[in-house]
């Protein structure tokens, strides 16, 4: 007894192979629409694919993504304008010696949201207990809020403000080092930029967590224009931070801005100030496509497997086709259009699902608590895990499914094609 | 061969005997039990030149104790060092603070030595293995490997010395990676009682950054006889004789 479908798809085959290829389209659609059994599960196996590929890509990409944003927007800051050769020695002899000069061309720049001078030192501060050496970096309090998450990490007593003096804002690590709380004393002991000894006693005013373990741990803040009396750094800065209004094209930005300074002075991005930590990221990334291409392979395999069990079903099938004078090009074209017209389907709504999962979790991220206090040493900053939405790359992890779909199907077609007719209609 | 060999082993052991007695009657001659001395430190970079004076104070190479005496913005801080420790007074904050390990490699007064050159007790005779790489009449130059427990710095020294007044004439020292960081020079011989000492030193960092730095230390006065009240070493001296 000839099965229904084969009837129907005998039936169509007759005016398919009479009226010419045009036709293996259209039966290659009725074929799915017959199978549905086998259609629904090809249809969810690379579907499921799909989503899971653009949710896992999404969130190694957001907590890539959120690292950075963290680092940058923590106190880097997107651009910085320095004198050439600070980045490599940022001793007294790579200092921005006219630092107003400096702010003029800064504020004549349209691109440029919001700028402040800083004046970095490494200085030793001290209790009666203990001694530290910590970065001190001399801060305009009310222009910093925006420019760095200074204020906003405020844990404890309050945030600098521009008139303050011998007033010193503290990480929290290094406050627990130092052993002191808002309101105690700690002698600082640092180099001027005539290199004579700086010493001052300065009152613990606040003290800050970004959550930047590293950064709370060797960073303090005091008021500039009170350290450049200590320091004799009036009008000097060791740099400019500084936010455009679009970061996001920040090498055109940056360059542009470079070509406003003198050929003394440079122009550097995020990309140039934490490239440590983008070459960091880049291993990362190299370590995920791995993880990924292992990924790829078990999906290949599981799709090819699939399609071979699947296609084996159809091994009579086929040989009664090719007995009615349809060619192993016509069979090839027909299967792969079969999974063509699949994989175009589950692909779109695996794009469709997975990008709403995907912008769902970048406006809600996922929270693990506690997970920002196991990896601090890592740089993590938050328990939130955010995906990040990315256009081009759900195209490309899309397409990616596309081709494997496509790509597992010719193996089990070349193998069926190889069955002589008689032999494909007798194949139990 | 085995003569062979024996030779070599022979030549190699007197080369480094007489290395080490090289660098032994040295280290005899520019140490002596006790040292006072005034000297000038004159430091140039690329912010310009500036002038430090001070008065030092040393037992052996474990205890020292220095005043800075000019400018007048750094005038009475003062510092001690007791074996690789090191303490520091400020009279501006009347506060003694003890110099952590972490800022040992910082600049000691804005000059091109570190603080860890400041305290560092190492001595050339047990820290370091020496070999004699060439003799030439009064001349020799030396270098010094440090051995597997030296806790130093350096990956190695080269050091060229005048043999008759046992002093040395130019050090040049290398990183771990045996590139050249430094060169310190000594000049000007002149005896000082038992001891003859070059009396200017001149220390140039190579670093491509620092083509204008280098400090000069040059002796006013120095004295190797008299010796020096123990209270200069102890805590209590760095605000006792700071004024």
């Amino acid at each position: 007894m000839m099965p229904k479908l084969t009837l129907l798809i005998l039936q169509n085959m007759h005016s398919s192979v009479t009226q010419g290829k045009k036709m293996i389209f259209s039966l290659a659609f009725k074929n799915i629409l017959k199978s549905k059994g086998r259609s629904v599960t090809t249809i969810l196996l690379s579907t499921i694919t799909t989503i899971f590929f653009i949710a896992y890509v999404g969130l190694t990409e957001g907590s890539r993504h959120q690292l950075i944003k963290n680092s940058v927007e923590i106190y880097t800051g997107y651009a910085h304008v320095n004198l050439k050769g600070y980045r490599e020695d940022s001793g007294y002899d790579n200092l921005i010696e006219n630092a107003g000069l400096i702010d003029k061309i800064l504020t004549k720049d349209p691109s440029i949201s919001h700028y402040a001078p800083r004046f970095e030192t490494y200085t030793l501060l001290s209790t009666k207990e203990k001694s530290v050496g910590s970065l001190v970096a001399g801060i305009i309090p009310s222009r910093e809020k925006s420019l760095s998450k200074l204020q906003s990490s405020l844990l404890k007593g309050d945030y600098l403000d521009d008139s303050d003096s011998n007033a010193i804002y503290l990480g929290s690590e290094l406050a627990k080092r130092l052993k002191v709380d808002v309101g105690s004393e700690i002698a600082m002991v640092g180099s001027s930029i005539d290199y004579s000894i700086a010493a001052d006693l300065l009152t613990v005013k606040g003290i800050f967590k970004t959550g930047l373990f590293e950064f709370d741990a060797q960073s303090a803040f005091v008021n500039k224009s009170y350290l450049d009396t200590i320091m004799l750094s009036d009008n000097k800065a060791s740099y400019f931070t500084l936010y455009f209004y679009d970061n996001a094209p920040i090498d055109k930005a940056t360059k542009a801005l470079q070509s406003s300074l003198d050929a003394e002075y440079e122009a550097a991005n995020w990309k140039d100030l934490l490239s440590a930590l983008v070459q960091a990221m880049e291993v990362d990334r190299i370590f995920d496509y791995i993880s990924i291409s292992i990924f790829f392979m078990v999906i290949f395999f599981v799709i090819m497997i699939f399609s071979y069990v699947n296609i084996f079903t159809r091994v009579r099938e086929i040989g009664l086709l090719r007995a009615l004078g349809l060619t192993s090009k016509d069979i090839f074209m027909m299967l792969f259009a079969e999974i063509l017209l699949l994989a175009t389907f589950s692909v779109l709504i695996g794009i469709l699902i997975g990008s709403s999962v995907v912008y769902y979790y970048e406006l809600h991220p996922i929270v693990i608590p506690g997970i920002a206090e196991t990896y601090k040493d890592y740089g993590i900053v938050s328990d939130e895990l955010p995906m990040r939405f990315d256009l081009f790359t759900i195209a490309w992890n899309a397409l990616t499914i596309f081709v494997f779909n496509l790509a597992a199907i010719v193996y089990p077609i070349i193998k069926i094609n190889k069955f002589k007719v008689v032999e494909a209609m007798r194949y139990v | 061969m085995k003569w062979l060999l024996s030779l070599f082993f022979i030549v190699t052991s007197l080369c480094a005997n007489e290395a080490d007695l090289i660098i032994k009657k040295l280290e005899k001659n520019l140490r002596g039990d006790y040292m006072y001395a005034q000297m000038k430190m004159i430091v140039s970079s690329k912010r310009g030149k500036r002038t430090v004076k001070i008065e030092s104070w040393s037992k052996g190479n474990k205890k020292s104790f220095i005043k800075i005496l000019y400018p007048k913005k750094d005038k009475g801080i003062t510092f001690l060092k007791i074996d690789n420790q090191m303490w520091q007074y400020i009279p501006k904050i009347e506060r003694t603070i003890k110099i952590p390990p972490s800022m040992m490699l910082q600049s000691w007064m804005g000059s091109d030595f570190t603080n860890d050159d400041m305290v560092k007790e190492s001595s050339l005779e047990e820290d370091y293995r020496a070999k004699l790489l060439s003799k030439k009449g009064n001349s020799a130059t030396l270098e010094l490997i440090p051995r597997e427990d030296a806790a130093v710095v350096w990956g190695k020294i080269i050091i060229d010395v005048d043999l008759k007044n046992a002093v040395p004439v130019k050090e040049t020292f290398y990183d771990d990676m045996m590139q050249k960081v430094r060169v310190m020079t000594f000049s000007k011989v002149e005896q000082h009682g038992s001891h003859i000492v070059p009396m200017v030193m001149e220390l140039k960092p190579l670093d491509a950054s620092k083509k204008k730095n280098s400090t000069k230390i040059i002796f006013e006065k120095i004295n190797y006889d008299a010796k020096i009240d123990p209270s200069y070493f102890t805590k209590h001296a760095l605000k006792r004789y700071s004024r």
